[in-house]
């Protein structure tokens, strides 16, 4: 993959995910426009390039790793509810990380090598 | 966890203790669905900023893993809660710990939805790859649009508060 394509998906990740966080600052309530913060701004961004660049193989590899990290962004909001409400936003939303990279880690070791 | 993390931090940036108000969670449930655009003149530039570089940042690291490790794992990093941290400290700091635990409570509905756009492109995309996208995003926009309108409508919010708050 290109320096240029790296750079360019990052590029435009960066936007999509402030174009997704303006639509959810907009959202009201609060819980609802929770649902933009697990927008899939990233992957759209992402995927629609390696769509363009690389083609349907590499992107659907891409989609199937995303599968099982959405199964540890549900792991990770379930774990930052808990801790939340113990340790307050910044420590409790940092922590979590481990229970993103614990289910994660632990499908894609499992099933998805 | 909290005693552990008391033990080895002392006083944490929150005091250690959380009081969230299940009132505000109640309320939140009874407000009106929509969307207040002119909310977004108070957005400031330093926190469109914060999520740029995080939201830019986590691509990066799905590419460069991606091309090192293979595309599978760099998947992994389209589906991982880089900007959530920084949002929801800033709406603590603005709004209170029970608006940014009501907006996390939001996210795992969300993030379930992640899902859901990931299997719809997994299932479309040799078909046709526009459209796979298109409909993963509106499998994303039903999928955790309905499950926050079912936890809305039928209570279970608030069961999920119950269970998971401490207080």
């Amino acid at each position: 993959m290109s320096i240029a394509l790296i750079g360019l998906k990052a590029l435009v990740g960066g936007f999509v995910v402030v174009g997704f966080s303006l639509i959810g600052q907009a959202g009201h309530p609060k819980r609802f426009a929770g649902l933009f913060s697990a927008a899939p701004s990233v992957a759209l961004a992402s995927l629609a390039m390696t769509v363009v660049a690389r083609g349907t193989d590499a992107t659907l590899a891409y989609a199937q790793g995303m599968l099982i990290g959405s199964a540890g962004m549900v792991a990770y909001c379930l774990v930052s509810l808990v801790l939340i409400d113990r340790l307050h936003a910044l420590v409790g939303s940092i922590l979590a990380w481990l229970a993103w990279l614990a289910v994660a880690g632990g499908v894609y070791l499992a099933v998805g090598k | 966890m909290a005693r552990l993390a008391r033990r080895r931090w002392g006083r944490l940036p929150g005091r250690g203790q959380v009081a969230l108000d299940g009132r505000q969670l109640l309320d939140d449930d009874l407000e009106s669905v929509g969307f207040d655009w002119s909310k977004l003149r108070n957005a400031s530039p330093p926190e469109l900023l914060i999520r740029f570089v995080f939201g830019g940042g986590i691509a990066l690291i799905a590419a460069v893993a991606g091309s090192v490790f293979g595309p599978r794992f760099g998947g992994l990093f389209l589906a991982f809660p880089a900007v959530l941290p920084a949002t929801l400290t800033l709406i603590e700091k603005k709004e209170g710990t029970t608006k940014a635990w009501a907006d996390a409570s939001g996210g795992v509905l969300g993030a379930i939805g992640l899902a859901a756009f990931a299997f719809t492109a997994i299932q479309l995309l040799r078909a046709n790859p526009v459209v796979a996208l298109a409909l993963a995003l509106l499998a994303w926009l039903l999928v955790s649009g309905g499950l926050y309108f079912l936890f809305r409508e039928t209570g279970l919010f608030l069961r999920q508060d119950k269970l998971l708050t401490t207080r």
